[in-house]
């Protein structure tokens, strides 16, 4: 049995929640936006029926993302995002399942379930608001805090180094990895949009800045850490590729691989581990969609599970299986 | 009154299990009751020693008794504590004047070289018990004739077949359904060998005749207590399993990974008990009966995800099969230190339901229960129990997959009629009853329900302020534990022996079964005595508890654990300290209690 619905046209009212309380300027705010956006799109263009989304969040600032919406949802615990997001996803296939959460929420505390995920290859859309900190106990350095990085908890700068999330969800078998900045909504709109049509696991990290305590010498007041992104942290995937071209790659690699960065390239996953490698060795990330390969089953798949006959609607009445129950009694003789 | 008991001891990976498996069905086929539970199991695979107890009687059995009337030994370890670690060896549980089979060929193979059975220590024993000793070469007879070191084991069987006349076409029958064509031959004609030879020796045991009549036997399941579980949840609609494997619960996991698939179930071998729960949690929410099992350092591991059950109303069962702990603790060995955990674990406040089955028929369709009060009132319902009920194989009734009901309480989904509300769904409406309607994700016209693990109003959405909080904390736990109280499904004590008693005994788990041969033993005294195994363990059945021993003179609350657990919740919840009253038989070392166990225990105080 699958539940037939019909997408009905939605306008950014309907999906609007009260609010999250977030602070003045907060990065989450350009998330939600292009998410909303993203949102309108898939019911309304691609007749997905509202009904049908279902958002998960952990804790921390980012995982209040529900409280922004007005959409089914589950707000759950610290870095429990994903494995109850996966429950959904194989429960009932058919289901839009977007899962938001933090830096700390998922590559700290929920590390176990990210990797899994990735190498399960869940059909659903994780977006991390990456911000380096955690905002909601204060500004303690998180595990893509970068070195040096002075928090309350680093207060000699950070020496421990930064987890790199789009290499690890690419050498875990991720179907779709890219990163995002919370301050260019179409493009994160559109980068989105591309993960929740992907078939598989997809993780968008997006940079999405700490107004409050993300400090950095020389960019003080509210908005400045976003030019400090901006101009000191990220440069974009056509730029990054164009250096690889000039100054990396060899005679035979320039001319073997496509002249503009292609995420479905088969060496795409290659490349884009290459990419992030030379982009810090100038001390940036990357920014734009690395990878995409749908040649993998997702979990469900793997597990036989059909969008038409999901486990949630199962006809468990016991008369409909007083055959196979019978059998399985006789077995146990 | 008809009963044997037989032990197969050896080192794992000699089959002990296999033996008495095989010796139990075919008892079994012939209309005893059979029991068979582990006597001795390491956390193992190869080489230490291993003992498989099987009891069997033309009654209904529940548990193990002391005192084996057959011993068949393939290894030293059987006869004496070659660790000199205190180990019992179970020829200290074979009975004066009983049978003590043996291989008398060396140890053939490795790792196990050296610690064959040595003829001086069977003359030892058998003088000092008055045991009648029989030795064949098992493991030469084995490698000679079949070239298997493993069907030594076959061999023994056929020996105790000849020396308990039991037909081998019933062996014949079990074979078919355990072997594929070859091992079926291989293991046929070692079983002949066997026979064979105890024939060609005269061997015989005339005073161990098995008196059975297969007549009443027919329908009867054979099967462990984790089996009876994980098909109850089946039957009852579990249609989502997530596990992480650990002893003793590993084999619900196993059962459910089998079967579930072709019920339009699915199954996650989940990358921890955290990832576990959590999967059941999301399941659930997505419209599926979901469930997991686990034990002792798993179950810790889900705590929270309970509170967040708790907190969202979400229903999920949760199996706990308990083990000696604390930590690793003894996994593979039995105890009861888990309680206090699955009715006080959790962070906060929030309603939940703690369920006990005392043996398997009752399991199975507690397990019905279990999900439809998950369901009804939107919380956690855990099913505690103990490694003796979860790995032993117990010999029940038919079961009938009929006699359930299932009872999907507020759900809201395409089997019933279609949501009309005005306005947002609202999960967490406030409602005469304290229960809100929730709804299978994709239901048409439901696109607001937002379950939220913060403190949140109707709509779900956060809020600190007081009247809501205090509203949603007595709909959630105040409100939800008296109408869960009322519930007439809550499975009430199970009672028995002599009504007018002064001596009581509580337990629960898999404690009901030898406590109905000691209540039945003292009775039979002169000692009137009776007892109650507890079903529901939480909401406390304080009333029941509390009448039961007013009516008493002497109450035993028997338990696996040095904490008293138990008894600690019968004074809380049920009858104060009363301590000339109450008083406990506990076993804190890892092996099953024995009638015989208990009878001593309270002679002693």
């Amino acid at each position: 049995m699958a539940i037939d619905t019909v997408a009905r046209p939605i306008s950014a009212a309907d999906i609007t929640g009260p609010g999250a309380w977030w602070c003045n300027g907060c990065g989450d705010f350009g998330v939600t936006a292009a998410f909303k956006d993203v949102l309108l799109s898939v019911v309304n263009e691609l007749g997905v029926p509202l009904e049908r989304v279902f958002i998960v969040s952990g804790i921390g600032c980012s995982s209040k993302e529900p409280e922004m919406l007005r959409v089914n949802a589950y707000h759950g615990q610290h870095g429990r995002s994903i494995p109850v997001a996966m429950g959904l996803a194989l429960a009932n296939p058919s289901l839009v399942v977007v899962d938001f959460g933090g830096d700390g929420d998922t590559y700290g505390i929920g590390m176990e379930h990210f990797v899994h995920a990735c190498i399960k290859n869940v059909n659903m859309t994780l977006v991390v608001m990456n911000n380096q900190v955690y905002g909601l106990t204060k500004g303690q350095a998180s595990p893509t805090g970068h070195l040096g990085l002075k928090t309350s908890s680093t207060p000699y700068g950070k020496t421990i180094r930064p987890v790199n999330p789009l290499k690890l969800a690419i050498a875990a078998g991720a179907a779709f990895v890219a990163r995002g900045v919370s301050w260019r909504k179409k493009e994160l709109a559109e980068i989105m949009r591309m993960a929740i049509t992907t078939r598989g696991f997809s993780l968008i990290d997006v940079f999405s800045p700490c107004v409050t305590y993300h400090r950095e010498p020389g960019y003080r007041g509210s908005g400045a850490i976003v030019d400090w992104y901006r101009l000191n942290y990220v440069v974009d995937i056509k730029e990054a590729w164009r250096r690889m071209q000039e100054q990396v790659f060899s005679e035979e690699e320039r001319s073997r691989l496509p002249a503009d960065y292609d995420p479905t390239h088969h060496e795409a996953a290659l490349m884009a581990l290459r990419l992030i490698e030379e982009a810090a060795k100038m001390g940036r990330e990357v920014t734009g969609v690395l990878l995409i390969n749908e040649s993998a089953p997702t979990m469900a798949e793997a597990l036989g599970i059909s969008a038409d006959r999901p486990p949630a609607l199962a006809d468990i009445a016991i008369e409909s299986n007083l055959a196979i129950y019978r059998e399985w009694l006789a077995e146990l003789r | 009154m008809w009963k044997l008991q037989v032990c197969g001891a050896g080192r794992a990976g000699d089959g002990t299990n296999t033996f008495a498996q095989l010796l139990g069905k075919i008892l079994k086929d012939m209309g005893a009751w059979v029991f068979i539970w582990r006597d001795e199991v390491y956390s193992n695979i190869q080489t230490r020693d291993s003992a498989f107890g099987m009891r069997a009687a033309d009654f209904p059995i529940y548990g193990p008794e002391e005192g084996f009337d057959i011993l068949v030994a393939f290894d030293e370890g059987a006869l004496w504590d070659w660790t000199r670690e205190g180990r019992i060896p179970p020829i200290e549980r074979l009975r004066a004047g009983g049978v003590l089979i043996y291989d008398s060929s060396p140890r053939l193979e490795y790792p196990n070289t050296g610690h064959e059975v040595k003829e001086e220590l069977v003359a030892s024993v058998a003088e000092a018990k008055g045991l009648k000793v029989f030795g064949a070469p098992f493991g030469a007879m084995a490698k000679e004739r079949f070239g298997n070191y493993i069907v030594r084991g076959a061999i023994a069987l056929g020996v105790l077949a000849h020396m308990l006349r039991l037909p081998v076409q019933a062996f014949e029958r079990q074979f078919r359904r355990l072997f594929n064509e070859e091992l079926f031959r291989l293991n046929m004609d070692a079983l002949l060998e066997g026979v064979a030879y105890a024939r060609h020796e005269g061997w015989e045991v005339p005073d161990l005749e098995v008196r059975l009549d297969s007549a009443e036997a027919d329908g009867r399941q054979f099967l462990m207590g984790n089996e009876a579980v994980a098909l109850g949840a089946i039957v009852a609609g579990c249609r989502f399993f997530a596990g992480y494997p650990i002893t003793p619960a590993s084999e619900v996991l196993e059962y459910m990974a089998e079967k579930l698939p072709k019920v339009g179930g699915v199954v996650v071998q989940a990358d921890s008990e955290m990832a576990a729960i959590h999967h059941v949690i999301g399941a659930s929410i997505g419209g599926c009966r979901a469930m997991t099992a686990t034990a002792g350092p798993g179950f810790s591991l889900m705590q929270e995800a309970i509170s967040a059950a708790g907190m969202t109303e979400t229903p999920i069962v949760i199996v706990v099969s308990q083990r000696g702990g604390p930590a690793t603790g003894l996994p593979t060995k039995v105890g009861q230190e888990d309680l206090n955990e699955t009715i006080f674990g959790g962070h906060g406040d929030f309603a939940r339901i703690v369920l006990s089955p005392t043996e398997p028929e009752d399991a199975f369709y507690l397990m019905g229960t279990a999900f439809n009060l998950a369901e009804r009132y939107q919380c956690p319902v855990l099913v505690i129990y103990d490694q003796v009920f979860a790995q032993s194989q117990y010999t029940i009734p038919p079961l009938d997959p009929q006699r359930f009901s299932i009872d999907r309480g507020k759900l809201i989904g395409p089997w019933g009629p279609p949501w009309r509300g005005d306005g947002p769904f609202r999960r967490y409406l406030l409602t005469p009853d304290g229960v809100s309607p929730r709804a299978v994700p994709g239901t048409p016209g439901i696109t607001t329900m937002y379950y939220n693990s913060n403190e949140h109003n109707e709509d779900g959405y956060i809020t600190e302020e007081i009247p809501i909080r205090e509203a949603m904390v007595n709909k959630r736990v105040r409100q939800r534990l008296a109408i869960i109280r009322k519930d007439s499904d809550l499975p009430p004590p199970r009672v028995g022996g002599h009504p007018e008693a002064s001596i009581g005994f509580i337990a629960y788990a898999s404690l009901y079964g030898p406590l109905v041969e000691v209540v039945g033993q003292l009775t039979a005294e002169g000692r009137p005595a009776k007892l109650m195994a507890l079903r529901t363990l939480w909401p406390f059945p304080s009333k029941e508890v509390r009448r039961f021993v007013q009516s008493c003179r002497r109450v035993y609350v028997v338990e696996y654990s040095v904490g008293a657990q138990l008894r600690g919740l019968v004074q809380m919840e049920a009858t104060g300290p009363m301590p000339r009253k109450l008083r406990s038989i506990l076993r804190y070392d890892g092996r099953p209690m024995t009638p015989q166990y208990i009878l001593r225990a309270m002679e002693d105080g």
